[in-house]
Protein backbone atom coordinates (compact mmCIF):
# COMPACT_ATOMS: atom_id res chain seq x y z
CA UNK A 1 0.00 0.00 0.00
CA UNK A 2 1.06 3.49 0.41
CA UNK A 3 1.68 4.12 -3.25
CA UNK A 4 1.33 7.85 -4.65
CA UNK A 5 0.30 8.68 -7.71
CA UNK A 6 0.21 12.23 -9.61
CA UNK A 7 -2.03 12.81 -12.46
CA UNK A 8 -1.63 16.13 -14.23
CA UNK A 9 -0.67 18.03 -11.85
CA UNK A 10 -0.25 21.41 -12.65
CA UNK A 11 0.80 24.39 -10.41
CA UNK A 12 1.83 28.41 -11.12
CA UNK A 13 3.02 31.13 -8.98
CA UNK A 14 1.89 34.30 -9.33
CA UNK A 15 5.46 36.88 -9.35
CA UNK A 16 4.99 40.34 -8.58
CA UNK A 17 6.79 41.93 -11.23
CA UNK A 18 9.95 45.01 -9.50
CA UNK A 19 8.85 46.58 -13.39
CA UNK A 20 6.17 46.77 -15.29
CA UNK A 21 6.31 44.25 -18.50
CA UNK A 22 6.90 46.91 -21.70
CA UNK A 23 4.02 45.22 -23.21
CA UNK A 24 2.48 47.08 -20.54
CA UNK A 25 -0.16 44.16 -19.17
CA UNK A 26 -0.38 43.84 -15.73
CA UNK A 27 2.15 43.72 -12.52
CA UNK A 28 2.03 40.00 -12.04
CA UNK A 29 2.46 37.56 -14.27
CA UNK A 30 2.18 33.99 -13.78
CA UNK A 31 4.60 31.15 -14.02
CA UNK A 32 4.23 28.03 -14.52
CA UNK A 33 6.42 25.45 -11.77
CA UNK A 34 5.06 22.33 -13.04
CA UNK A 35 3.13 21.35 -15.79
CA UNK A 36 1.34 18.50 -16.27
CA UNK A 37 3.46 16.02 -14.10
CA UNK A 38 2.20 12.37 -14.16
CA UNK A 39 3.76 10.06 -12.34
CA UNK A 40 3.61 6.74 -10.07
CA UNK A 41 5.83 5.62 -7.40
CA UNK A 42 4.80 2.12 -5.71
CA UNK A 43 4.61 1.05 -2.25
CA UNK A 44 7.83 0.86 -1.07
CA UNK A 45 9.73 2.05 -4.00
CA UNK A 46 12.74 4.37 -3.14
CA UNK A 47 12.15 7.00 -6.11
CA UNK A 48 14.46 10.23 -6.57
CA UNK A 49 13.39 13.08 -8.60
CA UNK A 50 16.35 14.52 -10.31
CA UNK A 51 16.12 17.83 -12.11
CA UNK A 52 18.09 21.14 -12.82
CA UNK A 53 17.66 23.58 -9.77
CA UNK A 54 14.57 25.44 -10.08
CA UNK A 55 13.02 23.46 -11.83
CA UNK A 56 10.05 22.53 -9.72
CA UNK A 57 11.26 19.58 -7.75
CA UNK A 58 10.42 21.31 -4.37
CA UNK A 59 7.07 22.49 -5.33
CA UNK A 60 6.36 18.69 -6.26
CA UNK A 61 7.66 17.21 -2.69
CA UNK A 62 5.67 20.57 -0.98
CA UNK A 63 2.18 19.00 -3.49
CA UNK A 64 2.66 15.81 -1.57
CA UNK A 65 3.25 16.72 1.64
CA UNK A 66 -0.09 18.84 1.32
CA UNK A 67 1.50 22.01 2.26
CA UNK A 68 0.54 23.88 -1.19
CA UNK A 69 -2.65 22.29 -3.02
CA UNK A 70 -1.88 22.01 -7.28
CA UNK A 71 -3.75 24.02 -9.40
CA UNK A 72 -5.12 21.60 -11.89
CA UNK A 73 -4.30 17.90 -11.76
CA UNK A 74 -4.87 15.21 -8.84
CA UNK A 75 -2.20 13.96 -6.20
CA UNK A 76 -3.48 10.29 -5.29
CA UNK A 77 -1.81 8.51 -2.23
CA UNK A 78 -3.54 5.16 -2.15
CA UNK A 79 -5.92 6.49 -4.47
CA UNK A 80 -7.03 9.07 -2.15
CA UNK A 81 -6.17 12.50 -2.59
CA UNK A 82 -3.90 14.31 -0.37
CA UNK A 83 -6.05 17.18 1.78
CA UNK A 84 -3.48 18.88 3.54
CA UNK A 85 -0.37 18.00 5.62
CA UNK A 86 -0.66 14.41 7.67
CA UNK A 87 1.05 12.57 9.87
CA UNK A 88 1.51 9.24 7.47
CA UNK A 89 3.92 11.79 5.47
CA UNK A 90 6.95 13.38 7.35
CA UNK A 91 9.59 15.78 5.35
CA UNK A 92 12.91 16.20 5.49
CA UNK A 93 13.57 20.13 3.99
CA UNK A 94 17.09 20.65 2.87
CA UNK A 95 17.62 22.92 6.03
CA UNK A 96 17.27 20.41 9.03
CA UNK A 97 14.84 22.88 10.90
CA UNK A 98 15.47 22.03 13.94
CA UNK A 99 13.60 24.19 17.13
CA UNK A 100 16.74 25.64 18.68
CA UNK A 101 14.80 25.95 22.04
CA UNK A 102 14.30 22.27 22.26
CA UNK A 103 16.85 19.30 23.01
CA UNK A 104 17.82 17.14 20.26
CA UNK A 105 15.21 14.66 22.36
CA UNK A 106 12.75 16.95 22.22
CA UNK A 107 13.08 17.97 18.51
CA UNK A 108 12.19 14.32 17.49
CA UNK A 109 9.39 14.12 20.09
CA UNK A 110 7.98 17.18 18.28
CA UNK A 111 5.92 15.57 15.66
CA UNK A 112 5.23 12.71 18.20
CA UNK A 113 3.48 15.50 20.26
CA UNK A 114 1.19 16.28 17.28
CA UNK A 115 0.54 12.66 17.00
CA UNK A 116 -0.67 12.61 20.59
CA UNK A 117 1.37 9.89 21.90
CA UNK A 118 1.97 10.11 25.55
CA UNK A 119 5.03 11.55 27.20
CA UNK A 120 6.65 8.26 28.37
CA UNK A 121 6.05 6.70 25.28
CA UNK A 122 7.68 9.93 23.05
CA UNK A 123 10.84 9.52 25.06
CA UNK A 124 11.22 6.17 24.80
CA UNK A 125 10.34 5.94 20.61
CA UNK A 126 12.52 9.43 20.29
CA UNK A 127 15.64 7.61 22.11
CA UNK A 128 15.24 4.64 19.95
CA UNK A 129 14.85 6.73 16.72
CA UNK A 130 17.87 8.76 17.93
CA UNK A 131 19.88 6.09 18.04
CA UNK A 132 19.50 4.60 14.77
CA UNK A 133 20.51 7.97 13.28
CA UNK A 134 23.70 6.70 15.79
CA UNK A 135 23.19 10.16 17.74
CA UNK A 136 22.91 8.24 21.16
CA UNK A 137 24.68 9.97 24.25
CA UNK A 138 23.33 13.58 22.42
CA UNK A 139 19.74 13.95 23.84
CA UNK A 140 20.14 16.82 25.70
CA UNK A 141 22.57 18.98 23.72
CA UNK A 142 20.39 22.06 21.75
CA UNK A 143 20.95 22.47 17.89
CA UNK A 144 23.40 24.77 18.32
CA UNK A 145 25.68 22.43 19.71
CA UNK A 146 25.36 20.22 16.79
CA UNK A 147 27.65 19.64 13.58
CA UNK A 148 25.21 20.49 10.03
CA UNK A 149 25.57 16.49 10.08
CA UNK A 150 24.37 15.71 13.38
CA UNK A 151 21.60 18.55 12.51
CA UNK A 152 20.28 16.41 9.97
CA UNK A 153 20.17 12.88 11.19
CA UNK A 154 18.24 14.42 13.79
CA UNK A 155 15.80 15.89 11.58
CA UNK A 156 15.68 12.29 9.95
CA UNK A 157 15.04 10.82 13.29
CA UNK A 158 12.14 13.04 14.08
CA UNK A 159 11.03 12.30 10.56
CA UNK A 160 11.12 8.59 10.93
CA UNK A 161 9.55 8.65 14.71
CA UNK A 162 6.51 8.82 13.41
CA UNK A 163 6.82 6.28 11.92
CA UNK A 164 5.29 7.26 8.46
CA UNK A 165 4.25 5.29 5.73
CA UNK A 166 6.58 7.65 3.11
CA UNK A 167 9.20 9.89 3.86
CA UNK A 168 9.57 12.59 1.33
CA UNK A 169 13.59 13.82 1.49
CA UNK A 170 13.94 17.63 0.11
CA UNK A 171 17.51 17.63 -0.88
CA UNK A 172 18.31 16.60 2.31
CA UNK A 173 22.36 16.02 2.02
CA UNK A 174 22.42 19.06 -0.32
CA UNK A 175 24.20 21.14 2.80
CA UNK A 176 26.89 18.92 3.81
CA UNK A 177 30.18 18.16 3.20
CA UNK A 178 31.12 15.76 0.13
CA UNK A 179 32.16 13.26 3.07
CA UNK A 180 28.95 13.66 5.53
CA UNK A 181 26.84 13.15 2.74
CA UNK A 182 28.71 9.76 1.75
CA UNK A 183 28.08 8.66 5.11
CA UNK A 184 24.90 10.03 5.02
CA UNK A 185 23.64 8.46 2.05
CA UNK A 186 24.75 4.91 3.30
CA UNK A 187 22.80 5.13 6.60
CA UNK A 188 19.74 6.04 4.67
CA UNK A 189 20.16 3.08 2.53
CA UNK A 190 20.67 1.08 5.84
CA UNK A 191 17.78 2.94 7.22
CA UNK A 192 15.34 2.51 4.37
CA UNK A 193 16.73 -1.40 4.51
CA UNK A 194 15.30 -2.00 8.14
CA UNK A 195 12.18 0.48 8.02
CA UNK A 196 10.51 -0.35 4.21
CA UNK A 197 9.64 2.61 3.69
CA UNK A 198 7.95 4.39 0.39
CA UNK A 199 10.49 6.91 0.32
CA UNK A 200 10.50 10.19 -2.04
CA UNK A 201 13.80 12.11 -2.56
CA UNK A 202 14.82 15.05 -4.36
CA UNK A 203 18.06 16.03 -5.85
CA UNK A 204 20.23 17.86 -8.08
CA UNK A 205 23.08 15.49 -8.00
CA UNK A 206 23.09 12.72 -10.17
CA UNK A 207 25.87 10.72 -8.04
CA UNK A 208 23.21 10.59 -5.22
CA UNK A 209 20.52 9.92 -7.56
CA UNK A 210 21.88 6.82 -8.94
CA UNK A 211 23.51 5.62 -5.69
CA UNK A 212 19.92 5.71 -3.81
CA UNK A 213 17.22 5.40 -5.93
CA UNK A 214 15.19 2.05 -7.04
CA UNK A 215 13.77 4.37 -10.54
CA UNK A 216 14.80 7.62 -11.08
CA UNK A 217 12.61 10.47 -12.66
CA UNK A 218 14.37 13.05 -14.93
CA UNK A 219 12.52 16.88 -14.68
CA UNK A 220 12.80 19.21 -17.50
CA UNK A 221 13.89 22.79 -16.47
CA UNK A 222 11.03 25.10 -15.76
CA UNK A 223 8.35 24.31 -16.22
CA UNK A 224 8.64 21.04 -14.80
CA UNK A 225 7.57 17.96 -16.54
CA UNK A 226 8.39 14.31 -15.94
CA UNK A 227 11.06 13.69 -18.85
CA UNK A 228 12.25 10.45 -18.33
CA UNK A 229 12.04 7.65 -15.94
CA UNK A 230 14.56 4.95 -15.90
CA UNK A 231 15.76 1.92 -13.54
CA UNK A 232 18.88 1.63 -11.31
CA UNK A 233 20.21 -1.31 -12.31
CA UNK A 234 21.91 -1.94 -9.46
CA UNK A 235 20.18 -4.46 -6.74
CA UNK A 236 19.93 -2.52 -3.34
CA UNK A 237 21.78 -5.26 -1.21
CA UNK A 238 24.99 -4.45 -3.32
CA UNK A 239 25.12 -0.99 -2.75
CA UNK A 240 26.49 -1.33 1.12
CA UNK A 241 28.96 -3.86 0.84
CA UNK A 242 31.10 -2.34 -1.55
CA UNK A 243 32.36 0.60 -3.43
CA UNK A 244 29.62 0.77 -6.00
CA UNK A 245 30.47 3.77 -7.67
CA UNK A 246 33.21 2.62 -9.26
CA UNK A 247 31.49 -0.02 -11.17
CA UNK A 248 30.31 -0.24 -14.76
CA UNK A 249 26.53 -0.12 -13.95
CA UNK A 250 27.06 2.96 -11.69
CA UNK A 251 29.03 4.86 -14.41
CA UNK A 252 26.80 3.69 -17.14
CA UNK A 253 23.67 4.95 -15.64
CA UNK A 254 24.87 7.61 -14.21
CA UNK A 255 26.58 8.65 -18.53
CA UNK A 256 22.88 7.95 -19.43
CA UNK A 257 21.08 10.63 -16.66
CA UNK A 258 23.82 12.72 -17.55
CA UNK A 259 22.82 12.81 -21.19
CA UNK A 260 19.23 13.67 -20.01
CA UNK A 261 19.80 16.32 -17.23
CA UNK A 262 22.67 17.87 -19.47
CA UNK A 263 19.86 19.98 -21.91
CA UNK A 264 17.86 20.86 -19.43
CA UNK A 265 20.71 22.57 -17.10
CA UNK A 266 21.65 24.33 -20.18
CA UNK A 267 18.05 25.76 -20.55
CA UNK A 268 17.33 26.29 -16.96
CA UNK A 269 20.90 28.31 -17.18
CA UNK A 270 19.53 30.38 -20.24
CA UNK A 271 16.20 30.98 -18.41
CA UNK A 272 17.80 32.36 -15.49
CA UNK A 273 19.15 34.63 -17.49
CA UNK A 274 16.26 35.73 -19.21
CA UNK A 275 13.16 37.75 -17.55
CA UNK A 276 10.26 36.24 -16.29
CA UNK A 277 7.50 37.29 -19.00
CA UNK A 278 10.22 35.89 -21.76
CA UNK A 279 10.22 32.58 -19.87
CA UNK A 280 6.39 31.65 -20.31
CA UNK A 281 5.92 28.12 -21.36
CA UNK A 282 5.30 26.11 -24.87
CA UNK A 283 6.70 27.89 -27.18
CA UNK A 284 10.13 26.08 -27.56
CA UNK A 285 12.56 28.23 -26.83
CA UNK A 286 13.89 30.28 -28.62
CA UNK A 287 16.84 32.36 -26.67
CA UNK A 288 19.08 32.89 -29.44
CA UNK A 289 18.06 36.85 -30.46
CA UNK A 290 20.79 37.80 -28.27
CA UNK A 291 22.12 41.34 -29.82
CA UNK A 292 25.64 41.54 -29.29
CA UNK A 293 26.69 44.53 -30.35
CA UNK A 294 28.95 43.37 -33.66
CA UNK A 295 30.32 46.62 -35.45
CA UNK A 296 31.77 45.97 -38.97
CA UNK A 297 34.70 47.15 -38.90
CA UNK A 298 34.59 49.25 -41.90
CA UNK A 299 31.96 51.10 -40.40
CA UNK A 300 33.79 51.97 -37.90
CA UNK A 301 36.53 53.87 -40.14
CA UNK A 302 34.24 55.74 -41.59
CA UNK B 1 45.86 6.11 47.62
CA UNK B 2 43.60 6.51 44.44
CA UNK B 3 41.15 8.65 46.64
CA UNK B 4 43.67 10.33 48.58
CA UNK B 5 44.91 11.58 45.15
CA UNK B 6 41.73 12.58 43.56
CA UNK B 7 40.54 14.39 46.27
CA UNK B 8 43.70 16.09 46.77
CA UNK B 9 43.39 17.28 42.63
CA UNK B 10 39.93 18.74 43.39
CA UNK B 11 40.86 20.66 46.55
CA UNK B 12 43.63 22.04 44.73
CA UNK B 13 41.17 23.00 41.74
CA UNK B 14 38.95 24.49 44.06
CA UNK B 15 41.63 26.66 45.25
CA UNK B 16 42.35 27.90 41.32
CA UNK B 17 38.82 28.90 41.18
CA UNK B 18 39.15 31.13 44.59
CA UNK B 19 41.64 32.49 43.27
CA UNK B 20 40.21 33.18 39.69
CA UNK B 21 36.85 34.24 41.43
CA UNK B 22 38.94 36.85 42.84
CA UNK B 23 40.76 38.10 40.03
CA UNK B 24 37.75 38.51 37.94
CA UNK B 25 35.95 40.20 40.72
CA UNK B 26 38.78 42.55 40.91
CA UNK B 27 39.19 43.27 37.24
CA UNK B 28 35.58 44.20 37.02
CA UNK B 29 35.35 46.42 40.06
CA UNK B 30 38.55 48.16 39.86
CA UNK B 31 37.25 51.27 38.16
CA UNK B 32 34.10 51.50 40.42
CA UNK B 33 36.79 51.44 43.52
CA UNK B 34 39.33 53.88 41.48
CA UNK B 35 36.01 56.17 40.61
CA UNK B 36 34.82 56.30 44.15
CA UNK B 37 38.03 56.90 45.91
CA UNK B 38 38.57 59.87 43.71
CA UNK B 39 35.25 61.10 44.46
CA UNK B 40 36.02 60.86 48.05
CA UNK B 41 39.14 62.25 47.83
CA UNK B 42 38.37 65.36 45.68
CA UNK B 43 36.11 67.18 47.43
CA UNK B 44 38.02 66.95 50.78
CA UNK B 45 40.97 67.92 49.65
CA UNK B 46 39.43 70.79 47.90
CA UNK B 47 39.74 69.87 44.18
CA UNK B 48 35.74 70.35 43.79
CA UNK B 49 33.28 72.54 46.19
CA UNK B 50 32.19 70.22 48.75
CA UNK B 51 28.86 72.03 49.40
CA UNK B 52 27.96 70.71 45.52
CA UNK B 53 29.40 67.44 45.61
CA UNK B 54 29.60 65.41 48.35
CA UNK B 55 31.86 62.55 49.19
CA UNK B 56 30.12 58.99 48.85
CA UNK B 57 31.17 58.46 52.14
CA UNK B 58 28.69 61.51 53.40
CA UNK B 59 25.96 60.44 50.97
CA UNK B 60 25.82 56.82 52.97
CA UNK B 61 25.43 58.55 55.62
CA UNK B 62 22.41 60.30 54.55
CA UNK B 63 20.42 57.14 52.86
CA UNK B 64 21.43 55.36 56.40
CA UNK B 65 19.50 58.59 58.34
CA UNK B 66 16.82 58.83 55.13
CA UNK B 67 16.07 55.10 55.47
CA UNK B 68 16.11 55.30 59.27
CA UNK B 69 13.63 57.78 59.12
CA UNK B 70 11.66 55.95 56.71
CA UNK B 71 11.67 58.91 54.45
CA UNK B 72 13.94 56.84 51.43
CA UNK B 73 11.26 53.88 51.70
CA UNK B 74 8.71 55.81 51.41
CA UNK B 75 9.46 57.32 48.17
CA UNK B 76 11.03 54.43 46.96
CA UNK B 77 7.94 52.33 47.18
CA UNK B 78 6.07 55.32 45.87
CA UNK B 79 8.35 55.23 42.75
CA UNK B 80 8.11 51.33 42.28
CA UNK B 81 4.48 51.06 42.69
CA UNK B 82 4.05 53.84 39.76
CA UNK B 83 6.65 52.25 37.51
CA UNK B 84 5.58 48.60 38.28
CA UNK B 85 1.88 49.56 37.41
CA UNK B 86 3.00 51.28 34.25
CA UNK B 87 5.35 48.45 33.15
CA UNK B 88 2.99 45.87 33.99
CA UNK B 89 -0.17 47.76 31.88
CA UNK B 90 2.44 48.34 28.77
CA UNK B 91 3.04 44.14 29.17
CA UNK B 92 -0.29 43.73 29.16
CA UNK B 93 -1.24 45.61 26.49
CA UNK B 94 1.59 45.70 24.01
CA UNK B 95 2.39 41.83 24.30
CA UNK B 96 -0.71 39.99 23.52
CA UNK B 97 -1.20 43.48 20.59
CA UNK B 98 2.41 42.76 19.22
CA UNK B 99 1.59 38.92 18.93
CA UNK B 100 -1.43 40.12 16.88
CA UNK B 101 -0.09 42.32 14.66
CA UNK B 102 2.74 40.20 13.76
CA UNK B 103 1.22 36.87 13.57
CA UNK B 104 -2.51 37.47 12.23
CA UNK B 105 -3.12 40.45 11.02
CA UNK B 106 -0.59 41.41 8.72
CA UNK B 107 -2.26 43.53 6.14
CA UNK B 108 -3.60 45.67 9.54
CA UNK B 109 -0.13 46.03 10.73
CA UNK B 110 1.34 47.29 7.71
CA UNK B 111 -1.09 49.78 7.61
CA UNK B 112 -1.05 50.86 11.07
CA UNK B 113 2.75 50.34 11.23
CA UNK B 114 3.66 54.32 10.32
CA UNK B 115 0.95 55.60 12.48
CA UNK B 116 2.62 53.64 15.43
CA UNK B 117 5.67 54.39 14.29
CA UNK B 118 5.11 58.60 14.46
CA UNK B 119 3.20 57.62 17.84
CA UNK B 120 6.27 56.05 19.13
CA UNK B 121 8.91 58.64 17.98
CA UNK B 122 6.77 61.18 19.93
CA UNK B 123 9.18 62.79 22.83
CA UNK B 124 7.18 61.83 25.57
CA UNK B 125 8.32 64.89 27.88
CA UNK B 126 6.84 66.78 25.37
CA UNK B 127 3.33 65.07 25.65
CA UNK B 128 3.88 65.11 29.49
CA UNK B 129 1.46 68.50 29.43
CA UNK B 130 -1.18 66.64 27.30
CA UNK B 131 -1.45 64.17 29.43
CA UNK B 132 -1.77 66.12 32.66
CA UNK B 133 -4.27 68.09 30.77
CA UNK B 134 -6.20 64.97 30.11
CA UNK B 135 -5.51 63.00 33.52
CA UNK B 136 -4.81 65.42 35.71
CA UNK B 137 -1.87 65.80 38.15
CA UNK B 138 -2.61 63.02 40.04
CA UNK B 139 -1.41 59.64 39.77
CA UNK B 140 -2.90 58.48 36.96
CA UNK B 141 -1.33 60.92 34.25
CA UNK B 142 2.12 59.56 35.74
CA UNK B 143 1.26 56.12 35.49
CA UNK B 144 -0.22 56.66 31.83
CA UNK B 145 2.75 58.26 30.98
CA UNK B 146 5.00 55.29 31.68
CA UNK B 147 3.16 53.01 30.47
CA UNK B 148 3.03 55.21 27.04
CA UNK B 149 6.40 55.38 27.16
CA UNK B 150 7.31 51.55 28.06
CA UNK B 151 4.38 50.26 25.55
CA UNK B 152 6.42 50.85 22.48
CA UNK B 153 9.83 48.95 22.45
CA UNK B 154 8.03 46.12 23.71
CA UNK B 155 5.08 46.70 21.20
CA UNK B 156 7.86 47.16 18.08
CA UNK B 157 9.74 44.22 19.17
CA UNK B 158 6.82 41.61 19.46
CA UNK B 159 5.60 42.43 16.07
CA UNK B 160 9.57 42.14 14.82
CA UNK B 161 10.10 38.65 16.82
CA UNK B 162 6.84 37.16 15.18
CA UNK B 163 7.40 38.67 11.71
CA UNK B 164 11.29 37.48 11.35
CA UNK B 165 10.62 33.70 12.73
CA UNK B 166 12.00 31.26 10.89
CA UNK B 167 9.77 30.25 7.62
CA UNK B 168 11.40 27.02 8.08
CA UNK B 169 10.11 26.14 11.29
CA UNK B 170 6.89 27.67 10.64
CA UNK B 171 6.55 24.99 7.21
CA UNK B 172 8.41 22.60 9.26
CA UNK B 173 5.61 23.10 12.05
CA UNK B 174 2.90 23.41 9.04
CA UNK B 175 3.84 19.33 8.47
CA UNK B 176 2.60 18.38 12.11
CA UNK B 177 -0.66 20.02 10.82
CA UNK B 178 -0.43 22.30 14.07
CA UNK B 179 -4.07 24.07 14.82
CA UNK B 180 -3.00 27.75 14.99
CA UNK B 181 -2.98 27.92 18.77
CA UNK B 182 -0.64 25.21 19.18
CA UNK B 183 1.46 27.14 16.70
CA UNK B 184 1.63 29.84 18.58
CA UNK B 185 2.38 28.34 21.78
CA UNK B 186 5.46 25.64 20.12
CA UNK B 187 6.39 27.67 17.75
CA UNK B 188 5.98 31.23 17.10
CA UNK B 189 5.99 32.20 20.58
CA UNK B 190 9.59 30.40 21.99
CA UNK B 191 10.99 31.32 18.13
CA UNK B 192 10.22 35.04 19.07
CA UNK B 193 11.36 35.20 22.80
CA UNK B 194 14.53 36.36 22.24
CA UNK B 195 13.39 39.67 20.35
CA UNK B 196 10.30 40.11 22.99
CA UNK B 197 12.66 39.84 25.77
CA UNK B 198 14.81 42.30 24.47
CA UNK B 199 12.06 44.97 23.62
CA UNK B 200 10.76 44.06 27.35
CA UNK B 201 14.38 45.22 28.79
CA UNK B 202 14.24 48.31 26.88
CA UNK B 203 10.91 49.25 28.05
CA UNK B 204 12.04 48.69 31.57
CA UNK B 205 14.51 51.21 31.12
CA UNK B 206 12.57 53.36 29.37
CA UNK B 207 9.86 53.31 31.87
CA UNK B 208 12.65 54.41 35.08
CA UNK B 209 13.96 57.34 32.67
CA UNK B 210 10.08 58.46 32.70
CA UNK B 211 9.09 57.89 35.77
CA UNK B 212 12.16 60.27 37.43
CA UNK B 213 11.31 63.09 35.03
CA UNK B 214 7.23 62.81 35.77
CA UNK B 215 8.38 62.71 39.33
CA UNK B 216 10.67 65.84 38.51
CA UNK B 217 7.62 67.71 36.81
CA UNK B 218 4.93 67.45 39.40
CA UNK B 219 4.69 65.15 42.18
CA UNK B 220 3.97 65.19 46.14
CA UNK B 221 6.05 61.48 46.38
CA UNK B 222 8.59 59.89 45.09
CA UNK B 223 12.45 59.59 44.39
CA UNK B 224 12.43 62.38 41.80
CA UNK B 225 10.32 64.59 43.73
CA UNK B 226 12.71 63.81 46.72
CA UNK B 227 16.01 64.70 44.75
CA UNK B 228 14.03 68.02 42.97
CA UNK B 229 12.77 69.06 46.50
CA UNK B 230 16.20 68.38 48.14
CA UNK B 231 17.89 70.32 46.04
CA UNK B 232 15.94 73.56 45.68
CA UNK B 233 16.10 72.78 49.63
CA UNK B 234 19.78 73.09 49.38
CA UNK B 235 20.45 69.20 50.78
CA UNK B 236 22.96 68.18 48.89
CA UNK B 237 23.82 65.02 50.97
CA UNK B 238 19.96 63.90 50.30
CA UNK B 239 19.79 65.21 46.95
CA UNK B 240 23.00 62.53 45.73
CA UNK B 241 21.04 59.80 48.16
CA UNK B 242 18.49 59.94 45.66
CA UNK B 243 20.41 59.76 42.68
CA UNK B 244 22.51 56.71 43.73
CA UNK B 245 18.81 55.06 44.88
CA UNK B 246 17.54 55.56 41.58
CA UNK B 247 20.89 54.33 40.47
CA UNK B 248 20.88 51.43 42.50
CA UNK B 249 17.58 50.79 41.50
CA UNK B 250 18.32 50.86 37.98
CA UNK B 251 21.23 48.50 37.96
CA UNK B 252 18.71 46.00 40.21
CA UNK B 253 16.27 45.97 37.49
CA UNK B 254 18.47 45.38 34.60
CA UNK B 255 20.05 42.52 36.41
CA UNK B 256 16.91 41.01 37.08
CA UNK B 257 15.97 41.24 33.01
CA UNK B 258 19.14 39.60 32.40
CA UNK B 259 18.63 37.30 34.47
CA UNK B 260 15.46 36.06 33.18
CA UNK B 261 16.17 36.40 30.16
CA UNK B 262 18.96 34.19 30.45
CA UNK B 263 16.57 31.77 32.34
CA UNK B 264 14.19 31.55 29.48
CA UNK B 265 16.40 32.07 26.46
CA UNK B 266 19.42 29.22 27.28
CA UNK B 267 19.28 27.80 24.26
CA UNK B 268 20.93 30.62 22.47
CA UNK B 269 24.43 30.63 21.46
CA UNK B 270 26.44 32.68 23.23
CA UNK B 271 28.12 34.80 20.45
CA UNK B 272 31.64 35.58 20.70
CA UNK B 273 33.37 38.14 19.19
Amino acid sequence: MNNIEAINVKKTFKIRNAKTSNKGDAFTSKFYALDGVNLNIQAGEFFVILGPSGCGKSTFLDLIGGLTEPDEGKILIDGKPVEGPGLDRAIVFQQPALFPWRTTLNNVSFLLEAKKVEKSAREEIARKYLSLVGLTGFEDRFPYELSGGMKQRVAIARALAINPEILLMDEPFAALDAQTREIMQIDLLKIRDQTQKTVLFITHSIDEAVFLADRVAVMTARPGVIKTIIDIPIPQKSRLSNDVRITREFIETRHKLWELLKEEVVKAQKYSKCSIEDCTPADSRSIKKAPVLSIPLDARSK
Amino acid sequence: MESNASSETTHRSSAFDVVDLLKSYFQRSIAIIIFLLIWEIAPRVGLVNILFISPPSVIFSSMVDLILSGELTTHTIASLIRVFTGFGLALLVALPLGFLLGGWFKEFETSVNPLLQVLGQANPFTLFPVFMALLGIGEISKIAIIYWVCQWPILFNTVTGIKNVDPVLIKMARTAGLSKLEMFWKVLLPASLPTVFTGIRMGAGFAFFMLIGSEMIGAHSGLGFMIIKAQGTFQIPKMYAGIVTVALLGIVINYVMLELEKRSVKWKESIVI
